[in-house]
């Protein structure tokens, strides 16, 4: 998820490509991002769920795996071992690529130039998440089986301490303020979301340090979230509602009517919820875009444009929030997170 | 002190020149019709009695096939003279009631590990002084057996194997029960000790070490890897009993698939090989002819597996002795020792997922 509306692959042109995960089939569908024109598929192991690119490459998490899969500029395609299963999310930090390995209780350490594993930090069982300091130094990755978030030193690769954000916590999302100065994490299973310090004295085990802020109630099963300098977005998928909240989570408002809230895009100064219940995108003042199907994850393209995956119909959609779809294609089954290249 | 039960091995009886199923056969009437009368006085159900004598326990844990290491009380009876036998149990079953001139087996001493750089190992040194104390002999033929074929008797068979006993290693298949010949009673008889000198068959184990530098290739291009613990503790399932509070962290070793060790005894026999051989070879895909390892959360369950494998034909079967205790606890640079905790290759053979279902949830749309 991401608040900025002109992240990764900002810009228009021709050539762009759309990389599609497809977990179904364990391919990775490519789309030619103007015209929605299918250019080809590539096998990259079993169950891919999210793409990223770095140093030239598209990388590949294949959850289903203990590797990822790198895709050259000239098409050749590597598999770089995690020798953990389930890589699920990436971060780039201090130079190199993290995978959380969310079958197992260990970040896998990429060299993105020599397509190699060279570490593994271990972190709380089953990290999903992650979120990375604005300069790179610390890495925080959530744990689902422990209730922490772990702290990384990104020079030494290492976890340096851990925030516990509570018993029998399920943590899920995980964000970081644009700043850096505070850090969020959504408990799944609680309906809450934590705030805590990332810069905080996490040294020693978890329970060495009280660096939890504050907290708030959100919506039924909440999942992700967006973290911006002043406001904390968590959509509640089971109540269909999503919760604004206040740098320090204080409540700001409840926005109801959605069916299940899964995402949300800053775009052109308005916020956009995507609805994996609904075949539509609609901003938090109101305003409704149609799309072909529900979406399940989205990618901002760029030019207040957002590449919607249709998970459960087998689609993938180009949608402009100002003129509705551009264009929608069939997908190898199961389309997941996406990347522009 | 000794005794002899009233089915004897057919050293005395007053038929000598029968058949030995002519003679199991009068001793089953004998025992259906003291059983029968028995029932007859106290219920109704005199006439259509299922009885179960000795001789049908013993016939039952014969061991026909290509199987190796087991072997049925006929076989004992036949090379008694010759084996040097073995009992697993402890200390008060044994005085109670053992194969004549068995030798108790000191089971603490043969589970002993030593620790080195590359993680815990069997103290080869411990073990042979062990089996030195009782009497035995790098060369002697070997048969170990306790009240079953559990892993407290393969135990001891692993253990032989690691100091690099010559002789030959046996099991009786059925335990104590499935033997109808002379027992024994009472303190143990007085044996010569042995100085065995251990030559440590190292290649029968696998450390820490070995296998961290094996992770990410298990069941794939690399070894084979086993886990026999019950599937709530493979799959850390949370609020399991199953989970041991000793341990850090729960899961497995990344890769390892989980076939729970009881699969390989039915009752006080070792299962039927056909449905081993399905369950390891079809359901559980391993190599016969590759390098196959076995763990558990001790040392002692998994030779259970470790000896089943062997005796169905697995070339090179390995222990982790250190096993998952081991692995969850090490201390340092846990990345280089990751655990998994989700997974979708649990083999079913008794056991079944409890506690909460949070085990095999990995997805990235829950």
């Amino acid at each position: 998820m991401t608040a900025d509306g002109h992240g990764s692959g900002a810009g228009t042109s021709a050539d762009r490509v759309l990389a599609v995960p497809c977990e179904g089939d364990d391919l990775l569908a490519l789309f030619a991002l103007d015209t929605g024109a299918r250019l080809g598929e590539v096998p990259v192991g079993s169950h891919p769920v999210h793409a990223t690119t770095c140093r030239g490459r598209t990388v590949v998490a294949t959850m289903g795996e203990r590797a990822v899969t790198a895709v050259d500029p000239d098409g050749e395609v590597t598999r770089i071992e995690t020798g953990v299963l389930g890589p699920s999310h990436f971060a780039t930090a201090n130079g190199e690529l993290y995978v959380s390995c969310s079958a197992g209780d260990a970040l896998a350490v990429i060299d993105p130039e020599g397509l190699t594993l060279v570490d593994r930090v271990a972190v709380g069982a089953e990290p999903h998440e992650i979120a990375v300091a604005p300069d790179g130094d610390r890495l925080y990755s959530g744990s689902r089986r422990e209730g922490v978030v772990d702290v990384v030193d990104t020079e030494r690769r290492e976890r340096i301490g851990a925030i516990d954000a509570g018993p029998g916590v399920r943590v899920q999302g995980v964000a970081l303020s644009p700043d850096g100065d505070r850090g969020y994490a959504v408990d799944q299973r609680g309906a809450r979301v934590i705030a805590f310090d990332p810069g905080g004295d996490v040294g020693g085990d978890a329970a060495s340090a009280e660096p939890v802020h504050t907290e708030a109630a959100v919506g039924a099963d909440p999942y992700d979230l967006v973290a911006t300098e002043d406001r904390v977005f968590v959509p509640g998928r089971g109540d269909g509602v999503v919760h604004e909240l206040g740098r320090n989570l204080e409540p700001i408002a409840v926005h109801e009517g959605f069916s299940r809230p899964v995402e949300l895009f800053e775009i052109a100064g308005d916020w956009w919820v995507l609805d994996a219940g609904a075949a539509r995108l609609r901003s938090l003042d109101g305003a409704v875009v149609e799309t072909p199907a529900p979406g399940l994850v989205a990618t901002p393209v760029g030019g207040g444009r957002l590449a919607v995956s249709h998970y459960d119909d087998d689609r993938v959609s180009l949608v402009d929030v100002e003129s509705g779809t551009v264009w929608t294609a069939d997908t190898p089954a199961y389309p997941f997170g996406s990347v522009v290249v | 002190m000794t005794r002899e039960r009233s089915i004897d091995d057919g050293e005395a009886g007053d038929d000598s020149d029968a058949s030995g199923a002519s003679e199991n056969a009068t001793r089953r009437g004998l025992l259906r019709a003291a059983a029968g009368a028995t029932v007859a006085g106290a219920a109704s159900t005199a006439g259509c009695l299922g009885v179960t004598t000795p001789a049908d326990v013993a016939a039952r844990s014969e061991v026909s096939g290509n199987v190796g290491h087991f072997v049925g009380p006929s076989w004992l009876a036949d090379n008694r003279e010759d084996t040097v036998v073995l009992d697993a149990r402890d200390a008060d079953r044994f005085r109670e009631e053992r194969v004549y001139r068995a030798r108790r087996v000191p089971f603490d001493a043969i589970t002993a590990r030593e620790s080195t750089e590359a993680g815990d190992a069997p103290d080869t040194d411990a073990i042979a002084t062990a089996f030195g104390e009782i009497g035995v002999s790098p060369e002697d033929d070997v048969l170990v057996y306790g009240a079953s074929v559990g892993s407290r008797v393969t135990r001891v068979a692993f253990a032989l194997a690691a100091v690099g006993h010559e002789g030959e290693i046996r099991v009786l298949n059925g335990g104590l029960s499935a033997w109808n010949g002379r027992l024994g009673t009472g303190s143990r008889d007085g044996v010569s000790s042995t100085d065995y000198e251990p030559d440590p068959a190292s290649s029968t184990w696998v450390t820490r070490e070995w296998l961290a530098d094996r992770v990410g290739t298990f069941n794939g291009d690399g070894p084979g890897l086993v886990d026999v613990r019950v599937p709530e503790a493979y799959l850390a399932a949370a609020g399991s009993d199953a989970l041991n509070d000793d341990h850090d962290r729960h899961g497995h070793l990344p890769g390892a698939v989980d076939v729970h060790w009881v699969g390989n005894v039915a009752g006080r026999q070792m299962t039927d090989p056909g449905r081993l051989v399905r369950l390891y070879e079809v359901e559980a895909e391993l190599d016969r002819g590759g390098t196959v390892v076995v763990y558990g959360d001790d040392n002692v369950d998994p030779t259970s597996t470790w000896l089943t494998l062997k005796a169905i034909g697995f070339e090179d079967v390995r222990l982790y002795d250190g096993g998952f205790g081991e692995w969850a606890n090490v201390d340092s640079d846990r990345g280089r020792y990751p655990v998994e905790t989700a997974t979708n290759v649990v083999i079913e053979t008794e056991g079944s997922v409890g506690g909460d279902d949070d085990g095999g949830d990995f997805s990235c749309t829950g």
